[in-house]
């Protein structure tokens, strides 16, 4: 086990290191004339109005929310997916039921108009 | 080497989760929820259960932080560092559930040492923990999946009234889900 | 070399660190270089000659742009937070950089008596010589760019613009959304391979010189994976987060100098993953014609079959239009998603008739 993770705490390691050099050295060496107007936040040219901090659509936290369910799904699928030769029938029954009943899910969703972006 | 490793995960798992809670900006808090979160998938991955560790990875930090963080966003909360801190009185049982937990914690560890049968941890292939959960557990799987089915209803029905009125937060769904989560391997 | 530490011998450690820094330049190396690919490529097919100036046929061209980027002053927005703003970055680019620690690049190698396998994290059992590497490889990979997204939402939000919070929501919407497709896409594949380690993935793609590759056993799942990762990176024709012409630069609006650099390699180098990933999963990984037996051979093979697949996503880039955003999340959820369950469901039918 040690043989397998070691190298990968080594690259994360070189990849942190890699960024926050490439970040420091940069604000080191580039010139600092900042002007009000240079650090406001860009809108076409024009002033900007009022601020970015707004609601947004609910569009957004339903499709974050259908993310994690399917994920779900796909996070059983793995395990089953590399034994199902093994499992035979039963396995096979038993990850369509599991899939059937998602699928209804996912038909309910998509009739009531949730997929929906206008 | 692994104990070093071990104890400087733990320590950012348990700082970053002090830190998340005591933090008052909601977006820098759920920054060292993640970090405590992929701490703890490490740990587990030093815990030879590779495959709870991606599992972590990709649902927790992955995906329901995502939600939390979208969430956070769509609330717009103004200026959270300007929040007033909870009453002492507010504390109070928290702060007795958490000495609970934390007794019992620790009578769990000292008679674990005077019994002093902590086993090696072995390695178990992926194979044997995906035909232990679908060959012993199979109820349990297609209730998970129904669980999955009444959280898409859920979901969807929170999503819709707030359509029809903004200004109601949405309530707390992904609890559901990461509670049929705990049940796999 | 009879000295061990931690029950590994020292030539492991050497092995290991040498890996890792060549990996890592071949990748900068490569980011480097397909900026300048892109530009000279898609300048070519457009019947125009793309950079000429710095250089032989503008070949110091990356080594300009990385230099330019480098001198030019850092601006943190007045309204940006200014924690988050900086982090977000470096949270871009750490993920892209940790995926190629698993994807083996090539067989065993020989140096100086000790067998070395051309994969960062892996180890050769001297006993047996048996090649162990991470046994979850594949998930590794899709944890890894799970937390890619951070990266763009943090930089859309601590910016505190409109463009930059508009583009960073409709990355990270996009990319959850192609990469739950992505991840039930290959299921199929570990239906074929029963494994999750890539380093057996690829042994078992070795027979018949090529015939044996999944491409070929799983086509609809390589053509759905490839789509859903282009989708995943943000690139045309799902580019939409950068729509310059709607939301001037996306996320990535109020970034500038090395800040700017950073999210730019992580777009390549994510093109880059995919691409080897792709090689490794459905195209055989390094294997063809003599690879067993020339490993150096095998390196060529998968090096030049990523190459091969990064000039296919400039080809595209040159040819397809961009998608309307409405468009893209239709495609997403309710034309690839279902394909890929189905995909799921067939493919275990005919594997158990099949046997």
């Amino acid at each position: 086990m040690l043989g397998t993770y070691l190298p990968i705490l080594l690259v994360v390691l070189i990849a942190i290191i890699f960024g926050l050099v490439a970040l420091t050295f940069s604000s080191l060496i580039g010139p600092k004339k900042k002007t009000a107007l240079k650090l406001s936040p860009y809108e076409s040219g024009c002033a900007p109005v009022g601020t970015a901090r707004e609601r947004f659509s609910i569009k957004f936290y339903l499709i974050a929310m259908l993310f994690i369910l399917f994920d779900i799904e796909a996070v059983f699928l793995y395990p089953w997916a590399i034994l199902y030769k093994k499992l035979g029938v039963f396995g096979l029954v038993e990850m369509g039921v599991f899939v059937v009943i998602l699928f209804v899910g996912y038909i309910y969703v998509w009739k009531k108009g949730a997929l929906e972006w206008e | 080497m692994e104990q070093i490793i071990f104890y400087i995960l733990a320590a950012v798992a348990v700082i970053g989760t002090v830190l998340a809670i005591s933090e008052k900006h909601p977006v820098h808090a759920i920054l060292y929820l993640v970090t405590s979160l992929f701490a703890v998938a490490v740990v587990f991955y030093l815990l030879m259960a590779p495959l709870v560790a991606v599992f972590e990875v990709i649902l927790y930090a992955g995906a329901i932080m995502v939600l939390f963080l979208f969430v956070i966003m769509m609330l717009d909360l103004g200026h959270p560092e300007k929040g007033f801190s909870p009453h002492w009185r507010e504390w109070l049982p928290a702060l007795l559930l958490s000495l609970v937990s934390i007794a019992s914690l620790v009578m769990v560890i000292v008679s674990r040492h005077s019994q002093l049968a902590v086993p090696a941890a072995q390695s178990i292939p992926i194979r044997e923990v995906s035909r232990r959960l679908f060959q012993g557990h199979g109820v349990a799987v297609e209730l998970i999946s129904l669980q999955l089915l009444f959280a898409l209803v859920g979901a969807l029905y929170l999503g819709k009234q707030q359509a029809s009125s903004p200004g109601l937060p949405p309530s707390s769904a992904p609890e559901r889900v990461s509670g049929s989560e705990e049940k796999s391997p | 070399m009879g000295i061990e530490i931690l029950g590994l011998p020292m030539m492991y450690y050497i092995a290991m660190v040498a890996k890792v820094l060549v990996a890592f330049l071949f990748v900068l190396l490569t980011v480097a270089y397909a900026t300048y690919a892109e530009r000279k490529i898609i300048g070519h097919m457009q019947v125009r000659l793309g950079p000429m100036r710095t250089g032989w046929h503008g070949l110091l061209q990356p080594i300009a742009d990385g230099l330019k980027l480098f001198f030019k002053e850092e601006i943190i927005p007045s309204q940006a937070s200014t924690f988050a703003f900086l982090i977000a970055p470096v949270i871009a680019l750490v993920p892209a950089f940790m995926t190629f620690a698993v994807i083996p690049f090539g067989g065993v190698i020989e140096v100086a008596g000790y067998k070395i396998p051309l994969q960062v994290a892996s180890y050769i059992d001297v006993a047996s010589g048996k090649v162990y590497d991470v046994n979850v490889g594949v998930l590794y990979i899709l944890a890894m760019s799970s937390l890619g997204v951070y990266g763009i939402v943090l930089a859309g939000w601590a910016s505190n613009s409109k463009y930059s919070l508009m583009g960073g929501l409709r990355a990270s919407a996009q990319l959850i959304s192609y990469e739950l497709s992505a991840g039930l896409a290959i299921v199929s594949v570990f239906m074929l391979s029963q494994t999750l380690s890539l380093n057996e993935i690829v042994n078992q793609q070795s027979s018949f010189n090529g015939l044996g590759w999944y491409i070929f056993k799983q086509p609809l799942a390589a053509f759905l994976f490839f789509i859903c990762s282009i989708a995943e990176i943000n690139r045309t024709p799902f580019d939409l987060p950068e729509a310059e012409t709607e939301l001037v630069s996306g996320f990535c609006t109020e970034y500038s100098s090395m800040k700017y650099a950073m999210f730019f390699m992580a777009e390549y180098a994510n093109m880059i993953t995919v691409c080897a990933l792709t090689t490794t999963l459905f195209l055989g990984g390094w294997n063809g014609p003599f690879a067993t037996v020339f490993p150096l051979l095998g390196l060529v093979y998968f090096v030049a079959k990523v190459y091969f697949l990064i000039f296919f996503c400039m080809w595209i880039r040159a040819t397809l239009p961009r998608y309307r955003y409405d468009q893209l999340m239709h495609l997403g959820w309710k034309v690839l998603l279902p394909i890929s369950l189905v995909n799921i469901v067939v493919t275990g039918i005919i594997g158990y008739f099949i046997k």
